[in-house]
């Protein structure tokens, strides 16, 4: 969730087409006209321009543009909503957990049904998450490791058993990424065991406040969807809702500015560039939303090569970052400085440890105690970014001009995410440092902390620092295995303590999403789950 | 003429064979694992493997070199990683945009193109043929993006006669695919509101497109009508008092066309490779951008099919040309 690659990453740079074009209407060249060409004219079509998933089916793809899909075609027994994000029930009305976490049971809402009219059981839940198991992509990665397909059971209609192999306390935190999908719409096209995935991957199978229409669809271009009159959640706390979603993501960060200064688009996706802010807030149509969510942003550092396995030697990286002037200047203030290693608004960050600052003099003192210590702090380094987000080439082309003046040749390599996830399974393959993002997958610090410092995970991208503190992974397993979450914040405080002592990784920022709106659209809620993918509450005024 | 394309087809197999080994190794070449694309950013390195396996890229590259080439020739693409869909389906649904607007850019091209530079040869080292080479070292000159959003500034922002992107607006439901054409099929299913939505969505990005190939189909008709002029039998028709008109567009164009045809087919090429920038600042649906995500992703299944089938589209393509360099010259039919 980390990119733009998946997002439909732009062809050319995002300032220099973003600025050309509101650069060309703020100067008055082409005044905007009403176009007559304004496509989300029509009152009770929502025209988004947030970026469409691989395919459609939510077991196979996990990502941020999935979030589309799983908050409007889909529900989930439980769901996160609102600002900061709260776990509410939704399908299921309520839940028990045994004491010792092995055993988890989800009582459904009675008369739920499916886009098809067919009810919505508890043996429907159980096929989804089956489903979900037998595929093994990504939305499976939280659950594989702790739930066995036969432990998912229907005792009742109403009543879903999960028997957990280990105790494992995000799996609450993770069950809102699981989409209950229709079996009776699936299996009939099922093919040699495929569990339907080429076909769902082109249509619809759920619940959801909106249904996919399959004609309307070609991946990664558009997408419409159309109202779910009989939805279980009714409509009474929105008496006007969008009738059709028409989603038609840009790929170019020009277009998409120009489609929402014309009405062409009544929504950007939610990543829009930070210069472009004044000139879309400028325009009688068009609004910028600022949220704050949890995605943090960081510099890798591979704590398995010279000089990265230095502690001195990681402490003057982390002072040799210029954070703020990174913050202010660059992202124009649209982002808030994180000194943790996940985000600060989140349950488990101590908030009194104290992060590393900008000081080129203490990057100083300790690039020569690391010296002295034989680190080889004069080699050529390497940082690799992801060339297609501009953002993460200015962070590099910053550092490297600061560790410049204390004489660090730094080198910025451009590079492409699959290579970059490639490459991380293997320390030794691995970059020297590198650059990324981390979204919220489940509000949980298992997101970030428990994935990113468990040497457990060595090999998998998030873990690419390859820091092993056995303290550290004793913390990390024993708050995974608690239920409760004033029992395991303590242990995530301290786990992160220790981390942030022995500076891994530099911890730069969370994100502040910026989104485009235009002017007739009323009701938006946000949640940082999903970045306020979520319709059922939106009506378009006039 | 039949042995003649035949001829000309067997040798475009090893062609594309030769494409495809080139490719193989290229992608190969490239550091990235496609099971990593394929499962996800939340994925454990077991279910990495466990696709590694699946799809069999664990073996030596020979022997998947061998498998593919297998599957390719019961046109069976494989599988995208990126959108966990039949590759052949993903282009089956995509093609039919990008030749349209490759189709309508190429029309334009010649449409204008020819005319023009016709009248650039007759009026030579005057000022509309000065006017006409300034407009086409322009028209090469200019970058795509650059023109487009010049075009988009001004027909969509400014006078809000055309739509800024897409291919049909979101409002407007789509006619039921029947070619895959989107023009075509609303035709067919006599839908003239969506015919006439669609060919206003297809106007910017064609005339975009069309540029680089207008200017240099303006100045190869420039340079081919001016040295046919110069030709003795000219002289003779004139004598003999054919029209001017009848002379210049029937016997001396015909005869200035072979470098332009040859053109032509180039542009072809050009243009689909060229419909990457234009597509991506349109939004239009095409393979452009579907190749670009899968360049990014290093979806190789997508990349393999992709250039195998831009490779026989200019293959056949070129064939066609030398099937109209033999119909406007028979001569050349014999030769081959």
């Amino acid at each position: 969730m980390t990119k733009a690659v998946r997002q439909g990453g732009p062809l050319l740079g995002r300032r220099k087409m973003g600025g050309l074009a509101a650069g060309a209407l703020v100067a008055g060249a082409f005044p905007a006209a009403t176009s007559t060409f304004a496509q989300a004219a029509d009152a009770s079509t929502f025209v988004s321009g947030f970026a469409l998933p691989m395919n459609l089916d939510p077991h196979q793809v996990y990502d941020v543009p999935m979030q589309s899909m799983m908050l409007n075609a889909y529900d989930n027994l439980y769901r996160y909503e609102g600002d900061p994000p709260e776990i509410v029930p939704w399908l299921a009305e309520s839940h028990t957990v045994s004491d010792d976490g092995l055993s988890w049971e989800f009582k459904l809402r009675p008369n739920l049904k499916f886009h098809d009219d067919s009810p919505l059981t508890a043996d429907d839940v159980v096929y989804s998450f089956r489903r979900m198991l037998a595929l093994a992509l990504a939305p499976a990665g939280a659950f594989l490791k702790i739930l066995k397909p036969e432990n998912v059971t229907a005792p009742e209609p109403l009543l879903v058993r999960f028997k957990l192999e280990t105790s494992y306390a995000p799996f609450l935190a993770a069950i809102p990424s699981i989409c209950i999908v229709n079996p009776r719409a699936i299996k009939p096209n099922e093919k040699n065991g495929d569990w339907g995935k080429t076909w769902l991957a082109s249509n619809g199978a759920g619940s959801g406040a909106y249904r996919i229409v399959p004609e309307g669809y070609r991946p990664l271009e558009y997408l419409d969807m159309e109202i779910n009159e009989g939805h279980f959640k009714g409509w009474s706390d929105n008496a006007k809702p969008v009738k059709k979603i028409a989603y038609r993501p840009t790929k170019e960060t020009s277009t998409r500015i120009l489609a929402l200064l014309n009405g062409t688009l009544d929504c950007t996706d939610p990543n829009l560039p930070a210069d472009q802010v004044e000139q879309i807030n400028a325009s009688k149509i068009a609004f910028v939303q600022k949220d704050i969510v949890m995605r943090t942003f960081v510099v890798r550092m591979n704590n398995t090569k010279p000089p990265f396995d230095n502690l001195n030697a990681r402490l003057c990286f982390a002072h040799a970052f210029n954070y703020m002037g990174f913050i202010n200047d660059i992202l124009g203030g649209y982002a808030t400085r994180d000194p943790y290693p996940m985000p600060e608004n989140l349950w488990g960050v101590p908030k009194d440890a104290k992060g590393y600052d900008y000081d080129l003099k203490k990057a100083k003192e300790y690039m020569a105690k690391a010296m002295a210590e034989g680190a080889p702090m004069k080699r050529p380094l390497e940082i690799h970014v992801q060339s297609e987000n501009e953002q993460s080439v200015q962070g590099a082309q910053l550092f490297q001009s600061e560790l410049a003046q204390i004489g660090i040749n730094l080198k910025v390599v451009g590079n492409i995410w699959s290579n970059l996830t490639t490459a991380a399974a293997k320390p030794e393959t691995t970059p020297d440092m590198w650059v990324h993002w981390v979204s919220t997958y489940f509000v949980d610090p298992e997101n970030w902390v428990g994935q990113m410092y468990d040497s457990q995970f060595h090999g998998t991208w998030k873990a690419s620092s390859y820091y092993k503190n056995p303290e550290v992974d004793v913390l990390l397993r024993k708050a995974r295995g608690l239920v409760k979450q004033e029992e395991r914040a303590p242990l995530y405080e301290q786990a992160i303590r220790k981390i942030m002592a022995d500076s891994p990784d530099i911890w730069i920022y969370n994100s502040m999403q910026l989104q485009g709106f235009n002017k007739r659209v009323k009701g938006r809620r946000f949640c940082t789950v999903g970045q306020g993918a979520e319709l059922r509450w939106i009506t378009l005024a006039g | 003429m039949l042995r003649f394309v035949l001829r000309r087809c067997a040798l475009v197999l090893p062609s594309l064979l030769g494409l495809l080994v080139v490719t193989f190794l290229l992608i190969h070449a490239v550091p990235s694992d496609p099971a990593v694309a394929m499962a996800g950013d939340a994925a454990t390195p077991e279910q990495i493997a466990h696709l590694r396996q699946q799809y069999g890229l664990d073996r030596p590259m020979w022997e998947q070199f061998g498998l593919y080439l297998g599957k390719v020739a019961s046109f069976d693409f494989g599988e995208s990683a990126f959108s966990h869909r039949p590759v052949a389906l993903d282009i089956v649904q995509r093609l039919p945009a990008t030749l349209e607007l490759t189709f309508a850019s190429l029309l334009l091209s010649v449409l204008i193109g020819v005319p023009l530079g016709v009248v650039a040869a007759l009026k030579h080292n005057s000022w509309p043929d000065y006017a006409l080479r300034i407009f086409s070292v322009l028209g090469v000159a200019v970058a795509a993006f650059w023109f487009a959003i010049m075009l988009q500034f001004l027909f969509s922002m400014t006078l809000g006669w055309l739509p800024l992107r897409g291919d049909l607006s979101a409002t407007m439901s789509r006619p039921p695919v029947v070619t895959g054409f989107l023009l075509l099929d609303s035709l067919i299913a006599g839908r003239w509101d969506a015919f006439g939505d669609a060919v206003r969505h297809l106007f910017l990005p064609a005339v975009t497109l069309a540029l680089g190939g207008l200017a240099t189909i303006v100045r190869f008709t420039r340079s081919g009508v001016l040295d046919t002029l110069q030709h003795d039998f000219v002289l003779y028709e004139r004598a003999v008092g054919y029209s001017r008109s009848r002379l210049v567009w029937i016997y001396v164009l015909r005869n200035s066309l072979t470098a332009t045809v040859t053109q032509i087919g180039l542009l072809f090429g050009g243009l689909i490779a060229g419909g990457v920038v234009v597509e991506a600042i349109f939004d239009w649906p095409g393979i452009g951008s579907y190749t670009v995500q899968a360049i990014l992703t290093g979806d190789r299944q997508v990349m393999l099919a992709v250039t195998l089938l831009v490779g026989a589209v200019y293959a056949m393509v070129n064939i066609l040309v030398d099937v109209v360099h033999g119909l406007l010259d028979p001569r050349l039919m014999g030769r081959a």
